[in-house]
């Protein structure tokens, strides 16, 4: 157990009532305690990871791309380190993928900058489905802004996918020869395409270095180039007098008699069980652990749970079905070099078409293609696969010399990320058998994608390959609903007005417990079809800074 | 656990039938995936230790080609970690990273305030002189 606190927090001791406890050092609960800390609250936050050690990233080290594949893997139940928490995936379609540490998942995130838009807070009015947002793109836009100014964003203004906003705080990152191959194909069938707005500085940005296109984002950026808010945010919350204690697991919530939360047992790393009380407890665990908690915080008041009276919390799990087409060009593209990142977006069918069979829409994010070991296998899934009868020789063997040569240095890839909608099927559940290290049951995930899933990701994949083909491919690869692809972690606790269809209000306090709020993915409505990180912090922001606002009528333990 | 001489050797033969040399490609054992590299493996990704000794091992002493592709038929998980080691330890060493021109994860500086040939030659402006794509709020 570490714990970092700045000046103002000197002499606070472990059993003092916090004014807030955030749990979770991840982007949503880094800009809760910034702002809270910032704003004159004592704040306490716990993490179950440690703070990330940028030398021990391995994107300088030759063996990069081996241990990408095992210990910075982003499926805990593959890395299966210690402070990690294993998840029951048996009955699901996709692996959700997490990292532990204070900057959470986004330690291994690529980075992509895709807020969501107009058209994501109004899903009901426009598509007659899912659900809309208690409030709308243009409400969250100046928290959206604020955001970006903190992260560092780099981007060109003026992308015709989005409303006019205020400029990224740095300049685009260049799209290389890998990107300017997609653009070739894009501009040619007149689609729409953008260079890529990333959460990675082109220039020195708030205690992070400019990109150097190491292009080893998703292991963790050895450079400190890469926007995690162990960098960004934290720095400025502990200065301003918050406590960060790392490699603590909270196991439960605590409430008093009048059902209002008093703060949250947790457990060291010595297996030490402590208690921290808080007059207000913020959740910002992610969409797997933010409802294990509220589920493993059973009491007589809360028999299913906490803040569970709607029956919803672990419920309309979304994550965000991913598809992959990758072309094989003549031209060399340097397909190992950054940003890892992405090079160039398009939004070309990202609104609904009812003609096209399904409604919502997916993102495009065109990427470089990796190292040698990575074009041996395909964002997770093996290329080489013997037919029957064959022998190694004919698979591998003079194959795989063939096809390095061919496509090493020959590669681009559009990942596909397709708006999931939320089905109450699809849940986190506590696991009657497994537990992690410490005891503590396990999530289990229940989650199948969907038809309209299915039916959206083969179209995109159609008309993805109609671009790399416009682009000059002579080869196209495509992988078709990935497993290890459940970064995005949502929906679990929606947020709405009405209590017995949402877990938290409009501000993201939670219907039954006056003092308890969510401020991570978990609340969301529905998904989008982007990457949510950008939306995760913004709303963060917006619940913040409301809180902060009625400070004074906040009920407390 | 350590490799032997003895495993190195086998492993040598067993990474000639995966990675033989081909063109200009030179075989695995030419390029020592069996030595340092093979160690270095070792050393990064203990979790391939048990399946990879337990296919070096269980290969016998007979034709490479016949253990490997028993192994394959046989013995999934052991087979993985031979081809993983055999396959990371080739495109690890400098000699194979020469020959097909990958330097390895590097810095590119670049200079980010010079203008992108995209906004220069009027590609990025025929997607702006389409117009917006995005749905607005509805109104009330």
């Amino acid at each position: 157990m570490n714990e970092q606190t700045g000046s103002r927090a000197q002499g606070s001791r472990r059993d003092d009532v916090a004014d807030v406890l955030v749990i979770g050092a991840g982007p949503s609960g880094a800009v809760a305690a910034r702002y809270l800390a910032a704003s004159g609250f004592s704040v306490v936050a716990l993490e179950q990871g440690h703070w990330p050690d940028a030398n021990e990233f391995p994107g300088r080290r030759r063996e990069y791309e081996l241990v990408a594949q095992k210990r910075w893997h982003p499926n805990p139940n593959i890395r299966d380190l210690p402070r990690d928490y294993p998840v029951d995936t048996k009955n699901s379609d996709i692996n959700p993928l997490m990292y532990a540490a204070v900057g959470g998942s986004t330690t291994l995130y690529a980075g992509h900058w895709t807020p969501f838009l107009p058209s994501d807070f109004r899903v009901r009015t426009l598509d007659g489905i899912a659900d809309d947002w208690p409030f709308t793109y243009e409400e969250l836009l100046p928290c959206l802004e604020e955001i970006e100014r903190e992260v560092g964003v780099s981007g060109l203004p003026g992308n015709p996918a989005y409303p006019p906003q205020r400029a990224f705080p740095t300049p685009p990152l260049p799209i290389g020869k890998a990107g300017r191959k997609a653009v070739e194909g894009l501009d040619r069938l007149g689609w729409h395409w953008w260079p890529g707005t990333n959460a990675i500085p082109s220039v020195p940005h708030n205690g992070l270095n400019p990109c150097v296109r190491r292009g080893t984002c998703m292991t963790g950026c050895p450079e400190g180039a890469k926007s995690t808010v162990n960098i960004t945010f934290w720095p400025h919350a502990i200065k301003s007098g918050a406590r960060l204690i790392t490699g603590v697991r909270v196991r439960e919530i605590e409430v008093d008699g009048r059902g209002l939360a008093t703060g949250a047992i947790y457990i060291d790393e010595n297996g030490r069980e402590r208690r921290q009380r808080a007059s207000v407890v913020i959740l910002c665990a992610n969409g797997i652990g933010t409802p294990r908690l509220l589920l493993l915080s059973r009491s007589k008041q809360f028999p299913d749970g906490l803040a569970n009276t709607s029956g919803l919390v672990g419920r309309r799990l979304m994550m965000h079905p991913f598809s992959a087409v990758l072309g094989v060009f003549e031209d060399e593209l340097d397909g190992w070099r950054g940003p890892f990142g992405q090079l160039v977006e398009s939004f070309e069918f990202y609104e609904t078409d009812p003609k096209r069979g399904f409604l919502r829409g997916a993102k495009w994010g065109a990427m470089p293609g990796g190292g040698p070991l990575g074009v041996t296998s395909f964002v997770g899934s093996q290329i080489f696969e013997s037919d029957e009868g064959g022998t190694v020789e004919e698979v591998w063997g003079e194959s795989l010399h063939k096809l390095v040569e061919r496509r090493f240095n020959h590669c681009l890839v559009y990942g596909i990320i397709g708006e999931d909608l939320p089905e109450e099927s699809n849940r986190v559940v506590l696991d009657p058998e497994l537990t992690d290290s410490d005891g503590i049951p396990a999530p289990k995930v229940i989650y199948k994608v969907s038809e309209n899933s299915h039916a959206m990701l083969r179209f995109h994949v159609a008309r993805c390959t109609e671009a790399v083909e416009a682009s000059g491919a002579i080869e196209t690869v495509v992988v078709h609903q990935v497993p290890d692809t459940g970064w995005h972690l949502l929906g679990t606790c929606r947020m709405g007005a009405d209590p017995e269809t949402s877990v938290v209000d409009p501000w993201g306090r939670a219907h039954d417990v006056a003092n308890l709020y969510i401020f991570d993915g978990s609340t969301f409505p529905t998904s989008g079809g982007v990457n949510p990180t950008a939306t995760i912090m913004s709303v963060a922001l917006r619940q913040v800074q409301h809180m902060i606002a009625e400070r004074r009528l906040q009920e407390a333990a | 656990m350590q490799p032997t001489e003895k495993d190195r050797l086998r492993f040598a033969s067993l990474a000639d039938r995966l990675l033989p040399q081909w063109r200009n490609m030179p075989a695995a054992s030419a390029v020592r995936v069996h030595r340092d590299m093979l160690d270095l493996i070792l050393e990064v990704r203990p979790d391939l230790i048990e399946d990879f000794f337990r296919g070096v091992r269980g290969s016998g002493e007979g034709d490479p080609s016949e253990a490997i592709n028993m192994l394959y038929r046989n013995d999934h998980a052991a087979f993985n970690a031979v081809n993983l080691v055999a396959v990371a330890a080739y495109y690890m060493t400098d000699e194979v990273r020469a020959i097909i021109g990958y330097p390895g994860q590097e810095n590119a500086p670049y200079n980010p305030q010079e203008t992108p040939a995209y906004l220069m030659d009027g590609t990025l402006e025929r997607v702006v002189r389409r117009g917006s794509l995005y749905r607005s709020t509805p109104q009330g």
